[in-house]
């Protein structure tokens, strides 16, 4: 009896590159097979409880590195189950579900972008174009900095509104460029005022070239006004099946 | 604030964040994603511990407008009449008064928060009758464009 903690599930007969290094204490990660497929497992630490940064680190770093060669259908952090369990309840009952799963993401992968404002470059527009925001700003900054609490929480909002009224558009451009080189779009909410796009694009391999070309097109393009930042090639985390 | 600053390969006009490594990016990338065994099977999971990660991403709160209106404020577009300064001379000052630090934000407070739980462990997750379920989920702030097409 001992727990195995499950990265991910890939094809039976997958080509497993050499060296991965998992987040147990052996470090070690095999596959455990199951007619047509298999999942990535390793050993789990005894003495402590899981959810380190190091943890999280070597769950992405397995997975991906296995994405540079094979298709794989990331877990959920953490997974951990029992040994037995990983063929009569993991494996066993969903090997249809998992191969079906697997085969749709085959030759695939997962490209983040984010692109955020280059803050001040925004932020001057916005004034410029905005008499109320402007009026504030200047009463903001003829008050002491007590004094003016509520009317800076209130330039903030008003700053933060026009930001994300204007992302919109941006966004939409960003989209255009690169939703046809990707298979699936999986768009999320701006963690952030001045982000204006945050997603994953799942792009076939033969294409990656490709997306990469386009994004750095978008990039010359919104040069000076957004920021991209390119995470890729990665597992498909934001294209796991739904729950 | 240059193109020039983020040349990291490619064409340089995009960053690449090449492999794993920032605690950030990671946290982003994985948490909450990935296929949920429990949902499909009932896995006889290993009563692990887990530790809370709460990598909640709050989008405008209080915080965030007044980290907006600092910034604004620092732009000092109206330093004209003042004896103020040109463009570049503007650009250069907020970028060296730290805007960067700044423009980070929100995020970079998430990933605080995780990092105190990280190092807090052992007593960060006494709070928790349960104890060992996956990390706490977000709220779901994200919304997918495409749902998967397998919504048994």
């Amino acid at each position: 009896m001992s727990p195995r903690y499950v990265y991910g599930l890939v094809a039976a007969g997958a080509a497993i590159p050499e060296g991965l290094a998992g987040l147990g204490p052996s470090g070690q990660v095999t596959t455990i097979e199951h007619g047509r497929v298999a999942a990535v497992v390793g050993d789990v630490p005894a003495d402590r409880p899981l959810g380190t940064r190091d943890d999280l680190i070597a769950h992405e770093t397995v997975l991906d590195t296995l994405a540079a060669k094979t298709a794989v259908l990331p877990m959920r952090f953490p997974a951990v189950v029992e040994e037995q369990g990983v063929v009569d309840e993991l494996l066993g009952p969903n090997e249809e579900f998992f191969a079906s799963a697997l085969a749709d993401l085959e030759g695939r992968v997962q490209f983040t972008l984010r692109a955020r404002y280059e803050q001040d470059v925004v932020l001057r527009e916005i004034v410029e174009n905005d008499s109320e925001i402007r009026d504030l700003q200047e009463r903001v900054r003829e008050m002491p900095e007590d004094a003016s609490y509520y009317d800076r929480v209130r330039l903030g909002e008003l700053i933060v509104a026009a930001m994300e009224r204007r992302r919109e558009g941006e966004a939409a451009q960003v989209f255009a460029k690169l939703e046809p080189l990707a298979v699936r779009v999986a768009a999320h909410q701006p963690t952030s005022p001045d982000e204006v796009v945050n997603a994953a694009f799942l792009v076939e391999r033969d294409r990656m070239a490709a997306f990469d070309a386009a994004t750095e097109d978008v990039g010359r393009e919104h040069a000076g006004r957004l920021r991209l930042r390119l995470l890729g090639p990665l597992a498909p985390y934001d294209f796991a099946p739904a729950e | 604030m240059t193109v020039a600053t983020q040349r990291q390969g490619g064409g340089g006009y995009v960053e690449r964040g090449g492999g794993s490594g920032s605690l950030a990016d990671v946290v982003e990338l994985i948490l909450d994603k990935g296929l949920v065994i429990d949902v499909f099977v009932r896995v006889s999971l290993v009563g692990i511990e887990i530790l809370t990660i709460d990598a909640r991403i709050v989008v405008a709160s209080v915080d965030t407008f007044l980290r907006f209106a600092e910034a604004t404020n620092r732009l000092d577009l109206y330093g004209k009449g003042k004896g103020g300064k040109d463009l570049p001379e503007l650009v250069e000052g907020v970028t060296e008064g730290g805007a960067k630090g700044k423009s980070a934000g929100v995020l970079d407070a998430a990933v605080d928060k995780v990092e105190d739980v990280l190092t807090s462990r052992r007593s960060s997750r006494s709070s928790r009758d349960d104890g060992e379920e996956a990390p706490r989920r977000r709220p779901r702030q994200r919304a997918r464009a495409e749902r998967s097409e397998s919504d048994e």
